[in-house]
């Protein structure tokens, strides 16, 4: 029951994010600028810290925790550059 | 300890063996050594040095090419046998371990203005563990790079050393592995090696919603299929004193979904990053974790890094304490001492020092910037019980220092 529950929700982000990605005209209004894209260019601004420290830190915590995930996924980002 | 080294392997390749965005990024090269300490009230406790070096660079027409390797070097004492930590039953016999792993990566990636694709591979060796890990990752920018969506895929080939149990009638009298001296020796008949497959998507979309707000959604599904136990753990299990070999389950479904987002404050030339996430997995096991994270700059020069980390997690279906074991018995047909499959939560504190130096434009250099960073952090448990796994283990010391340069 709790893996049909979280396969459900899994698909409602799913269908979320392909109607986000369709709606472009809706989206447009939401857009950053690129000259406005200056604070988010600055490393403090990157969700992912610099991958050898994620590394590190992902190798301590996840031996350490029984849950796995949530650190995003390489090559995500703010396509600020 | 050993296998725990290795069950998330493929989301660390994913990590260290995916080169930075070429496209983005200069050449680099990067040293770093992290220490673990997890001291101990009965023993020696566990000591890990993790070194790391990585090397990066783009080759033109968007293609980056990355290479790095690791280790373990660990040393510590683990409980000869899963058993109460108080009572009549009470076995505080520790053995001694030193141990060493090993795992080198490679990467190609191809990045365009809006679009790019990475590979990775990696190879993890020890004594008693081998895995190959393949990776892919791609990631794309839509509507003016705004948004992000990415995904990955990761596949490992795990090979796992265990005592020969081939003659064995009942799992209550499975033997556990005493030594990894004859693991993956043509001829050896005391061992045998078990396959453990891992499959890892990890799909992700990020929004530059407004210019200092990033907010980014995922999720992470993994499926293990393949032996999953410490083949060198024994666990006490009911009032025979029977002692047999850890024995989980060979199938596990994990999934995870989680909300991150970074805000940046000019005026304090700060910013802050959070995020969220739930887990549950085939186990019945659930956890939420919460982390929170402030960047200052002090200096043009100098980083400050403040970090928060709480996660609290459910026991899997299988899991009692060692007095639980030992009074009631196993939950159905598996058994385990693993501290990570028990209630528990854990908290983590720490900072970071970042020393950044960048020439002026005016000077010429030999690189771009380079950069020196000391951490600590303190990572503490909460247990359920005293009669939890690792109970006399409660907190951890991370210290790490590391150097890069970039071209």
């Amino acid at each position: 029951m709790r893996c049909r529950s979280i396969s459900r929700l899994l698909a409602i982000l799913a269908l979320a994010g392909a109607a986000l990605a369709g709606g472009g005209c809706s989206v447009s209004k939401w857009t950053v600028r690129p000259h406005q894209r200056e604070l988010l260019a600055d490393r403090i601004m990157q969700l992912d810290a610099e991958a050898q420290e994620r590394a590190a830190e992902e190798h301590i915590l996840s031996n350490r925790e029984g849950a796995v995930g949530g650190s995003g996924t390489s090559g995500g980002g703010c396509g600020c550059n | 300890m050993r296998l725990q080294l290795r069950r998330l392997l493929p989301l660390l390749v994913l990590v260290a063996g995916t080169p930075a965005r070429a496209a983005d990024n200069p050449t680099e090269a990067s040293a770093r050594v992290t220490y673990f300490q997890e001291p101990s009230t009965l023993n020696r406790g566990i000591r890990v040095v993790h070194p790391q070096v990585d090397v990066s660079a783009p080759v033109g027409g968007g293609v980056g090419i990355a290479a790095g390797w690791e280790a373990d070097a660990v040393t510590g004492a683990t409980p000869t046998v899963f058993a109460p930590h108080e009572g009549v039953d009470a076995i505080t016999a520790a053995t001694n371990f030193t141990d060493f792993r090993q795992q080198a990566h490679g990467a190609l990636s191809y990045d365009r203005a809006d679009s790019g694709i990475a590979a990775s591979y990696a190879y993890g060796w020890e004594h008693d563990y081998r895995s190959h890990s393949l990776s892919v990752t791609t990631h794309d920018d839509l509507y003016d790079h705004n948004f992000t969506l990415a995904l990955s895929y990761t596949h490992n080939w795990d090979s796992v050393c265990d005592a020969n149990n081939a003659a064995t009638a009942s799992t209550l009298e499975l033997h556990a592995l005493t030594s990894s001296q004859h693991c993956f020796t043509a001829g050896a008949t005391d061992v045998v090696t078990h396959r453990l497959n891992i499959d890892a998507v990890e799909p992700s979309l990020s929004w530059t919603m407004t210019p200092r707000l990033v907010v980014q959604g995922g999720g992470t599904i993994q499926i293990l299929d393949g032996f999953q136990s410490n083949p060198y753990r024994r666990v006490l299990v009911g009032s025979q004193h029977q002692e047999p070999q850890e024995h989980e389950p060979t199938y596990r479904q994990r999934y995870a979904v989680f909300a991150r987002a970074a805000y940046a404050f000019p005026q304090w030339r700060a910013s802050a990053l959070a995020m969220g996430r739930l887990y549950q997995d085939s186990w019945a096991m659930q956890a939420v974790t919460a982390d929170l994270q402030v960047n200052k700059y002090l200096a043009p020069w100098i980083l400050l890094t403040v970090r928060g980390h709480l996660h609290v997690q459910s026991g899997a279906s299988f899991y009692r304490d060692g007095l639980g074991y030992r009074v009631s018995g196993p939950v159905g047909q598996y058994w385990t001492g693993d501290r990570e499959l028990s209630p528990m939560s854990n908290t983590l504190i720490g900072g970071r020092l970042a020393f950044l130096r960048r020439p002026q434009q005016e000077h010429s250099s030999w690189f771009a910037e380079m950069e020196a960073d000391v951490k600590y952090e303190l990572l503490r448990y909460q247990l359920e019980s005293i009669n939890a796994p690792n109970w006399d283990r409660p907190y951890a010391h991370i210290l790490q220092g590391s150097f890069a340069l970039r071209f």
